[in-house]
């Protein structure tokens, strides 16, 4: 189709306004309406991708508004470019988008009665936000898409648990704090390039030889900072664990998987296609020191996840943790560590679906994600259990799943280039989280009821065990999406050499070196 | 604490002021912003592009229209967060009563917003539509109708302003506003063009693809006005009641 890269927003667009409207015909609709527009915008974007993909120089860019790009600088009009890279981020945000919409069914009917249409017309805007996120090219459009996703992050969070206004607000304020300190960034960027296009700011900055520039130096401060706290860096990272543990949980399933990882794309797009890799690492002092504040990030954020007693708080630290790895992938500067990051957040949007949609199956079945409530749960619930552990062992890193893969790419940059910091980081981190997953099979697996009957299976069989299945699985409307879930994080794994072609066809086009660099 | 937070806030300024040492020149030829092509395709072809006198309305609603429809849909997200965090969260709270004074309406101040109202709420078509020409357009246009609302509201009760504008209403009109937007645009891509390329309406409308660009930025500006001025009073209507949509201020 010749416009498939307008269709991802507007399907959305329009179902949210659509469900909006719906309750004044049938409230019921909000639901079908959803789902439907979340799987025409999935289909839009595998045709854009595929587009890109087959498209000579593996880009293409569409003009809203039909205007110009002839001009020097470009950007008369707003334009969306859709590289491989873009395409495929923003492929994962409408998967993950459709998969939790799916699943939502039963949880948003429960936990915000009466306020469905609301909430899904929230929710499908919040994904075209993020999708738009990655597909847009222009430096301001950015920013108002973030606008459009954290709205309506404020909006899914708060209408939670008692605490989630409090947790919504706190998110609100460092959300906040965040866009307007990247907003400030684009705006001096303007005022020394004289236009908005990512492309065309870099072109200037090229031409003109930018790169001393004290306004251009302070511009990547402030937008690089911005970014940091929109997605949640170890220091900033305070709003994450309230917002997902209190939020309704479809919120969080939708959150957590896509928005700091979206976060960490756009740090990688600013890099690439607006600061250029030259001005990034070679101008400026971030190589030398942000892998160091990489390691206190992950050390840290893997001892709070140690410390938690319930499920989702834990994953939720989680989520700090591999975004220390992927910023750190981008900034030991180095082209493997760079594949590494974009293929992590790739398999880890996936993974941490998958964690989320089976800790919020735990919870709809068992009323707690508390450790203790959740003994034996094996022999209940075998498939929901095994498509948790599935995207569990992901995030330590064992062979067959997409997460082993993502993190080889991360350990092999950091040796390449010679950071053996962060590899050692990394090392520590994912023995941390093999304590943490083993903490959780024991108790699920190898428990023993009240009466001291063992139920557990405990060894082997984590597949289909066939009386079992039937044993109070969750419902199918839940159960689909986690299984499909896990079955992609399997694929990717198994794909991985596929996945990584196409980001190596796209890092072609950008100078990323492969040996030592930093001194 | 205090103290304490002052240190980011002045190594912010600090940092600001510091890049601001190396802004071009005002009115500095030699600039790259200055020698951008952008901002003179903008002088010099907006009245040929879209026959619109007013660049700032030009730029807003055609050459960056793309933003200005996402900035109206933060606006439709801003109302319904508000409702959706707001709707039933004060059950079985009882009603704060620290400001509230027990009085009629009072005569000069009714009598005076009855006269004004109108005033106002013409004044607010004449913004919207004059928005080509002079400063104004579809937010400004908005928020001068939703204003003369939440007037209404306040010098009488919340009961008054709602029986003209009931609150269901609103959604209504705010999801509708959105759909006037994007249905332009859509329209436009439908009709061959891309998203928002307005001139491809000359194909179904008897106009030059300049003056369709200008009939269509009055479209979209319709769009804007309609869900700015619902969520105004959405948002006024929500927080002055806690939620409860009764008595108000």
């Amino acid at each position: 189709m010749e416009n498939s890269i307008a269709w991802i927003f507007i399907f959305p667009l329009f179902g949210s306004a659509f469900v909006a409207l719906s309750r004044y015909v049938n409230i019921k609709l909000a639901y079908p309406i959803s789902v439907l527009s979340m799987a025409g915008a999935f289909w839009a974007g595998v045709e854009t991708l595929q587009q890109a993909v087959a498209s000579p120089n593996h880009e293409i860019s569409y003009l809203l508004g039909g205007w110009t790009l002839d001009l020097y600088p470009r950007g008369v009009g707003i334009e969306f470019r859709a590289d491989i890279l873009a395409s495929l981020i923003a492929l994962i945000v409408l998967g993950v988008g459709l998969l939790v919409t799916i699943y939502s069914k039963i949880h948003v009917e429960k936990e915000t009665r009466n306020k469905e249409a609301i909430y899904y017309s929230l929710m499908l805007l919040q994904i075209t936000g993020l999708a738009g996120i990655c597909l847009t090219g222009d430096a301001f459009n950015l920013y108002v898409l973030i606008e459009v996703a954290a709205l309506t992050g404020y909006g899914l969070i708060a209408m939670g648990s008692n605490r989630a206004a409090a947790a919504s607000y706190n998110y609100l304020i460092l959300g906040t704090i965040g866009a307007s300190l990247y907003l400030l960034g684009v705006g001096y960027l303007y005022i020394k390039t004289g236009t908005l296009n990512m492309v065309g700011i870099r072109e200037v900055i090229e031409t003109h030889g930018l790169a001393g520039s004290q306004t251009m130096q302070v511009a990547f401060v402030l937008i690089g900072v911005g970014i940091l706290i929109k997605m949640a860096f170890f220091p900033f990272h305070a709003w994450l664990p309230h917002a997902y543990c209190n939020a309704p949980t479809t919120t969080s399933c939708l959150l957590a998987p896509l928005v700091t990882k979206v976060m960490i794309y756009v740090m990688i797009r600013m890099i690439l296609s607006v600061f250029g890799v030259e001005f990034s690492f070679e101008s400026t002092i971030w190589v030398s020191w942000m892998p160091w504040l990489v390691v206190i990030a992950i050390v840290c954020a893997a001892f709070l996840a140690l410390s938690q007693r319930e499920i989702k708080r834990m994953l939720a630290y989680l989520i700090v943790a591999e975004v220390g790895y992927m910023v750190g992938g981008v900034w030991i500067y180095n082209y493997y560590g760079l594949i590494g990051s974009i293929f992590h957040i790739i398999s880890d949007a996936c993974m941490t679906l998958c964690l989320f949609l089976g800790a919020g199956i735990i919870l709809h079945k068992c009323k707690t994600t508390h450790f203790d409530g959740i003994r034996g749960l094996f022999s209940k619930m075998p498939l929901t259990v095994t498509g948790f552990f599935v995207g569990g062992f992901s995030i330590i890193g064992l062979p067959p799943t997409c997460g082993f893969f993502s993190k080889w790419y991360l350990i092999t940059g950091g040796m390449v280039s010679g950071r053996w910091e962060y590899l050692v980081v990394l090392m520590f981190s994912t023995m941390v989280m093999v304590i943490l997953f083993f903490r959780l099979i024991e108790r699920i697996h190898l428990a023993v009821d009240e009466s001291g009957k063992n139920l557990g299976h405990g060894h082997g069989d984590l597949g289909l065990s066939n009386e079992q299945t039937r044993f109070d699985e969750a419902p199918l409307v839940m159960l689909i999406p986690l299984l499909v879930a896990a079955s992609t994080v399997l694929l990717i794994g198994v794909y991985n050499q596929e996945v990584v072609n196409q980001i190596e066809t796209f890092l072609q086009a950008y100078d990323m070196p492969t040996g030592v660099v930093y001194k | 604490m205090k103290l304490f937070s002052l240190i980011p806030v002045l190594a912010i300024g600090a940092l600001l002021l510091w890049a601001g040492q190396d802004f071009p020149k005002w009115g500095d030829l030699a600039s790259p912003a200055s020698k951008s092509s952008v901002s003179s395709h903008f002088i010099a072809k907006t009245g040929v592009d879209t026959e619109v006198p007013n660049m700032v309305t030009a730029v807003l609603a055609d050459y960056r229209g793309f933003d200005t429809m996402f900035e109206t849909v933060v606006v439709f997200i801003a109302g319904t967060a508000v409702i959706a965090i707001l709707r039933g969260s004060s059950i079985g709270r009882p009603r704060r009563k620290d400001h509230e004074v027990e009085a009629e309406p009072d005569l000069i101040v009714t009598n005076t917003v009855r006269l004004i109202v109108p005033v106002i709420q013409i004044f607010a078509f004449y913004v919207l539509a004059h928005g080509h020409v002079s400063p104004g357009g579809g937010f400004q246009g908005g928020v001068l109708m939703g204003a003369s609302f939440i007037l209404i509201a306040l010098s009488w009760d919340l009961e008054k302003a709602m029986a003209r504008f009931p609150i269901e209403r609103c959604l209504f009109v705010a999801a509708m506003g959105i759909v006037l937007y994007g249905g332009i645009g859509l329209l436009s891509m439908l009709l061959g063009g891309e998203f928002l390329d307005y001139a491809e309406l000359e194909k179904i409308f008897p106009v030059s693809r300049g003056m369709a660009r200008y009939y269509a930025i009055l479209g979209v500006e319709i769009g804007v006005g309609f869900t700015v001025a619902s969520i105004m009073f959405v948002l006024y209507a929500n927080l002055a009641s806690e939620g409860r949509l009764k008595e108000g201020l």
